[in-house]
């Protein structure tokens, strides 16, 4: 075999479109794993607070703490060093969407608890008669923080990618409310899910709202894709990629077919046949949950750097 | 005060002196590298040629880097330098996708072999490893040699002047394409650059505003080749290496006449 010798290698990798990795190859599956789990846990969340389901409530919980957290944790080069980026231990809050996001999602978290804790009591009647006025008004203000914050925790992560101005494909105002949108439609999948568990859900109202749901992340995903195709040429590049590209599988099968048009298809045989059986509602919380993991994939996997020439016949 | 470089393409002749300078000077891991050579590919009536563009971090005045640091382990200094202060970075990596230079690295253990894999640390590493201590798990970039500029100011000495105030890579650079110096300063060497010659900056429409400068806009041109008189040993050495690898990768190609 004919010896060759090494030469320094020179770096192409920065005029022609390449794809960002860091958040989710490798380890960078946590991220995505995090970020799925954001979108989960505060579409169910929000949705199981607004039907006033518990049992939704501490499911949504649990992703958000004993899932998203944890993914974001251990994806950090210097997990222990985490305290750093919370407030007042940082004041990158003013700037920094990751520091905001943190500061949300532990808001969260406690607010939550104590609104788990004090739902729980009065539902299972565990307060003495001369507390509950206090303890309803707790809740009450519980709910609020706790929505509030969730809210925030479920937006942030969009706001974080948005700020990116490198990633043209991102750095869109709508990239957050596609985000909450999708989150608040596989919420809605969720919660049937925890209703067929426990109970006490009213599927045809979920399915009702399922339906203005999924209509409106179809059109707001049709619209994203216009319009970051529009945005520039890298923009172009990474519709493309998502579209006609190497991701075009999860797209297209996982966003699309499985995230959007087979829960509307199930939502749209129970506006027709009454109540879903079992196993087609199964199946609709499950093809609401690939669409989640599909669709934070396909994002993040599309995000493409602008070359940093860009001027060049090479692109 | 705003440290700067200009980087005169017109004279790079490619020797690598200055990536090979920095990876001394910082005692940088295996396979990480803070400035870069860009390679990319012109063809002109035929005639395929391959360009080189050295990069480094840019030290954005308007940082996206500092904006999205969720801890400020990157900050601004008020040189303009942006720094990383390594105890402070969690490794989140949100400077790694903000920054539109892709100038950072995340130091990975994959990154960080040792110079030889498998075998023990060099007396040079173990040096390093005192001297300039990377930490494993955090982000790192091209800081101008602050460690320089911070002893020339204590000893009264000037960045972009005095040698040993001044970044290694400038003062390695054989064909002198690189000038450091102070760009609010209207007479040191990079404003005088800058007012005589055509400078231009990176993607200069996001509104980082880097301080880091390019003469000659005619990026992949004709005009843009190093002038014979800066050709040397190396850079001859690195044009047929990158014409070899060319017709690798294009066997079609027709012969450079």
């Amino acid at each position: 075999m004919e010896r060759r010798r090494q030469w320094i290698t020179t770096h192409e990798w920065m005029v022609k479109p390449t794809a960002q990795t860091e958040w989710v190859d490798g380890q960078g599956l946590l991220i995505w794993l995090a970020e799925v789990f954001s979108a989960l846990g505060m579409g169910l969340y929000l949705v199981a607070l607004f039907y006033n389901n518990w049992w939704g409530q501490l499911a949504g919980w649990f992703i958000i703490v004993g899932l998203k957290l944890p993914f974001h944790f251990f994806y950090l080069g210097r997990p222990w060093r985490f305290w750093r980026a919370i407030p007042p231990f940082t004041s990158a809050w003013k700037t920094s969407w990751l520091a905001r996001g943190m500061f949300f999602t532990l808001m969260y978290s406690a607010f939550a608890l104590v609104q788990l804790i004090t739902t729980y009591q009065l539902e299972h009647n565990l307060v003495a008669a001369s507390s509950v006025g206090m303890v309803t008004a707790i809740d009450w203000v519980m709910r609020f923080l706790a929505g509030l914050f969730m809210l925030l925790t479920g937006i942030y992560c969009g706001f974080a990618m948005s700020y990116c101005k490198s990633i043209p494909f991102w750095n869109t105002g709508m990239l957050p409310i596609v985000f909450v949108i999708m989150g608040l439609a596989d919420g809605l999948g969720l919660i049937m899910g925890v209703g067929l568990i426990t109970g006490g859900v009213d599927f045809h109202a979920i399915e009702s709202a399922s339906r203005i749901f999924l209509l409106v992340n179809a059109l707001l995903i049709s619209t994203y894709l216009i319009n970051a195709s529009y945005q520039s040429k890298t923009g172009e590049y990474s519709v493309k990629e998502l579209l006609v590209g190497k991701s075009a599988v999860v797209f297209w099968v996982g966003v699309i077919i499985l995230g959007i048009v087979a829960p509307m298809a199930i939502s749209v045989i129970s506006l027709y046949a009454g109540e879903l059986s079992p196993p087609l509602l199964v199946l609709a919380v499950l093809s609401h949950t690939i669409g989640a993991f599909s669709l934070k994939y396909c994002v993040l996997k599309v995000g493409i750097y602008r070359p940093v020439l860009s001027k060049l016949p090479t692109f | 005060m705003r440290y700067g470089m200009v980087i005169d393409l017109t004279k790079c002749s490619r020797c690598h002196g200055c990536v090979a300078a920095c990876r001394v000077e910082h005692f940088l891991p295996l396979h990480v590298t803070w400035v870069k050579l860009i390679a990319y590919e012109t063809e002109d009536a035929g005639v395929v040629d391959v360009s080189t563009f050295p990069v480094r971090c840019n030290q954005c005045k308007e940082a996206p880097c500092v904006d999205v640091c969720p801890t400020g382990a990157s900050h601004q200094r008020p040189d303009g330098i942006v720094e990383i202060t390594a105890s402070k970075c969690i490794g989140c990596r949100y400077c790694v996708i903000a920054c539109p230079y892709q100038n950072r690295t995340f130091l990975s253990k994959e990154l960080d072999p040792g110079y030889f894999p498998g075998h023990a640390r060099t007396r040079f590493e173990e040096k390093g490893k005192k001297l300039y201590p990377h930490q494993r798990g955090t982000t790192m970039k091209c800081n101008f040699c602050l460690e320089r500029i911070d002893y020339g100011m204590k000893n009264n000495l000037k960045p972009g002047v005095d040698r040993d105030a001044t970044p290694a890579c400038v003062n390695t650079c054989q064909a002198r394409a690189l000038t450091f110096g102070d760009l609010d300063d209207p007479e040191s060497n990079v404003s005088k650059l800058l007012r005589e010659r055509k400078p231009i900056q990176l993607q200069r429409e996001l509104g980082t505003d880097p301080s880091v400068y390019y003469i000659d806009g005619k990026i992949g041109g004709k005009d843009n080749k190093a002038p014979a008189s800066a050709q040397t040993g190396s850079h001859i050495q690195h044009l047929s290496s990158v014409e070899a690898r060319a017709r690798e990768v294009f066997p079609h190609l027709k012969e450079n006449k």
